[in-house]
């Protein structure tokens, strides 16, 4: 025997004598009795991953009101949910916000809780016309009253994640999860080798039409992700599946700090062993499979890259960043995903799950762009000025002096060799001349917060607004100081686009 | 080691119990956290366990509100096991077991709200404070519990 189809395992799901492993367990196997064995023994690999999966959400057909309305803007829970189509159908992203308590909760949470058969409450408004002239809605909802309740997820289940750490003197809040300062901690996602895209890396039995496991119901593969980027080991699918059968277990909104509200959706697919190339596949370790260690600290597209890291160093809990152990935390849950291989693994036993072929395979060769911008990206170089320095040593009064004269708020203060050591603004010397103290020394702000030539605009005007400042010293890489920035030239700038 | 959480009043803010306490009774005594001011204060310290009666009786003695704190409240059926909070725990109080990936909650390590890193990474929100320091309105609750705690 060298090959195997789908329509010989779907009989041997019927007579009850199908073999079924877990992706953990098939590597174990040929780990032990080899390739060959494992061929011959394994009819179907059950693969499983759940994880926080943003680009998530659900079209719900609502059915018509009396008098009816063509909805222009909806809520469910307060949180607005899209209307992409005629008149009541309404799609709930994941990611939408609350907007009574934003951050807290989101689409993700008002599916779960439309899963979960709890009542949620719709409020919709509309400009009316000859047909729908209703303008104003509102009624309670759970999902039995809707017609159609379906997942529509358009990039879920990436094939492997990186993994992300934080190299900024303070805590950021990102959608990888709460990353320390200074290389604190550091974080991933993904299930490594239970992971079904890894699983079947070349996507020989992944394909549209393929039949899954869905957040605890069968669903379906109906298409690659956006952002599918298989030449890079990052493919995506494209998913669907009956919410109104689905188990909240496996589907569960989720709020990541600061950064918004999310859907953690549980996928399992399994992977017919075809043939002996498919047995060899699912055998992949976590060993194997290499992630980027990516400092989220910067703020650009491009995040550098500080070294590369196993899945299963990943999972011992501990790496090493810059000669410096860290703790690292799965954002994914490995035990969920471990459930959701041995369910379906259950399911196909038991005769619940038969295996489908795809109608169309994916494509392996897509090309990931980044996006076209027309508009330049403006940078901290385009509007630097001349920064007015002192030294530490120089008494009040002669700051004082030099603020009046040169009609600024901030004087940065440098060193011999120009290195910043800290900055005094023009509310700094007032307040001393308030409290009788007479030593520069003592009202110098050490702690300074920085920006450099190649900063976008945007992110030096976000640190700014983050710590209630007005002004960034702009320094280069030996911390000498080049100029400064201040929030009036941010305005300025702003200003002049808006006219221009 | 055990954890007491001690809620010094208004009127004994400044004398140095505690110095005391630890030269004169010679029980060793490690500082977890502390908030004090005029009005009051709150430390949570560890103490070997042979010594927390005594210990207790002490403070006690001294006019200081003893407190036996579970720190964090963890909502098992909510958590996912995702890990969120583990890297985070500066105390070890997070493990995740290495053969089903489940995560751990060790309360008498957890260092409560002088720490706190872990609750707003929660993603599906199953961390929360239990006992602040801070609280002292949960004081009548924490002598009921500090009665059991050294009845038994």
């Amino acid at each position: 025997m060298n090959k195997r189809t789908i329509e010989e395992i779907n009989e041997k799901i019927r007579k009850g004598d199908v073999q079924v492993l877990t992706a953990e367990e098939m590597k174990k196997l040929v780990e032990s009795s080899g390739v060959e064995v494992a061929f011959k023994e394994v009819d179907v690999v059950t693969t499983g991953t759940f994880g926080a999966m943003c680009s998530s959400g659900a079209v719900i057909n609502l059915g018509h009101s009396d008098p009816p309305i063509k909805i222009q803007h909806a809520w469910i829970n307060d949180v607005p949910v899209c209307h992409p189509g005629a008149a009541v159908d309404l799609y709930i992203g994941a990611t939408m916000m609350s907007e009574t308590r934003p951050f807290e909760y989101g689409g993700g949470h008002v599916i779960e809780d439309l899963i979960s058969g709890k009542e949620v409450e719709l409020r919709a408004t509309s400009y009316g016309t000859d047909c729908y002239p209703r303008t104003r809605l509102r009624t309670i909802l759970t999902k039995h009253d809707l017609n159609q309740f379906y997942l529509v997820n358009f990039r879920n289940c990436y094939q492997r994640y990186v993994c992300a750490t934080n190299s900024r003197d303070e805590t950021i809040y990102t959608y990888m999860g709460k990353l320390l300062p200074n290389f604190g901690n550091a974080t991933f996602s993904g299930a490594g080798e239970l992971n079904p895209l890894m699983n079947d890396p070349d996507y020989e039995t992944i394909g549209v039409g393929t039949r899954i496991f869905l957040g605890g119901a069968q669903g379906y593969v109906i298409g690659e992700g956006t952002q599918h980027d298989p030449k890079n080991l990052s493919g995506t699918i494209m998913v669907r599946g009956d919410c109104k059968k689905m188990d909240p277990r496996f589907i569960r909104g989720a709020a990541f700090t600061r950064y918004g509200t999310t859907l953690y959706v549980g996928i399992g697919i399994p992977i017919p062993i075809l043939n002996i190339g498919l047995a060899k596949k699912t055998a992949i370790r976590d060993e194997d499979i290499k992630v980027p260690i990516v400092d989220y600290g910067v703020p650009v597209r491009d995040r550098p890259k500080l070294g590369w890291v196993s899945y299963k160093e990943l999972k011992s809990g501990t790496i090493t960043i810059k000669g410096k152990k860290v703790k690292v935390s799965p954002l994914s849950s490995l035990k969920v995903a471990k459930e959701i291989a041995e369910t379906l693994k259950r399911w196909i036993e038991e005769g619940l799950f038969y295996l489908t072929a795809p109608v169309e395979r994916l494509p392996t060769d897509t090309e990931y762009k980044p996006m076209k911008q027309t508009e330049e990206t403006v940078l901290v170089r385009s509007v630097v000025h001349h920064a007015v320095t002192c030294r530490e040593d120089e008494s009040i009064k002669d700051v004082a002096k030099r603020i009046i004269n040169q009609s600024v708020n901030h004087v940065v203060v440098v060193d011999e060799q120009e290195k910043l050591l800290g900055i005094v603004t023009s509310w700094d010397i007032t307040k001393a001349v308030a409290e009788g103290k007479n030593k520069l020394n003592e009202i110098i702000t050490r702690k300074v917060i920085t920006t450099t030539l190649d900063e976008p605009v945007e992110v030096a005007s976000r640190k700014m607004a983050q710590h209630q400042i007005s002004a960034l010293p702009v320094i280069d890489n030996d911390r000498r100081v080049l100029g400064i920035v201040t929030s009036e030239d941010i305005a300025k700038l702003l200003g002049r686009q808006r006219n221009g | 080691m055990a954890r007491i959480l001690l809620r010094f009043p208004e009127s004994i803010v400044d004398q140095p119990i505690i110095s005391q306490v630890i030269s004169e009774y010679n029980i060793s005594l490690n500082i977890l956290a502390a908030r004090v001011n005029s009005q009051g204060g709150e430390i949570l310290v560890e103490i070997p366990p042979e010594d927390v009666k005594r210990a207790v009786k002490l403070f006690r003695d001294r006019g200081i509100t003893v407190a036996f704190p579970k720190l964090i409240e963890v909502d098992r059926e909510k958590c996912l096991h995702c890990g969120a909070c583990y890297s985070l725990c500066p105390a070890g109080a997070i493990t995740i077991n290495k053969e089903d990936f489940s995560v751990i909650f060790d309360y008498e390590k957890c260092i409560g709200s002088s720490c706190a890193a872990c609750v707003d990474a929660c993603p599906v929100r199953a961390i929360t404070l239990s006992r602040e320091l801070g609280l002292l309105e949960r004081e009548n609750e924490d002598k009921k519990i500090n009665q059991e705690k050294v009845q038994s």
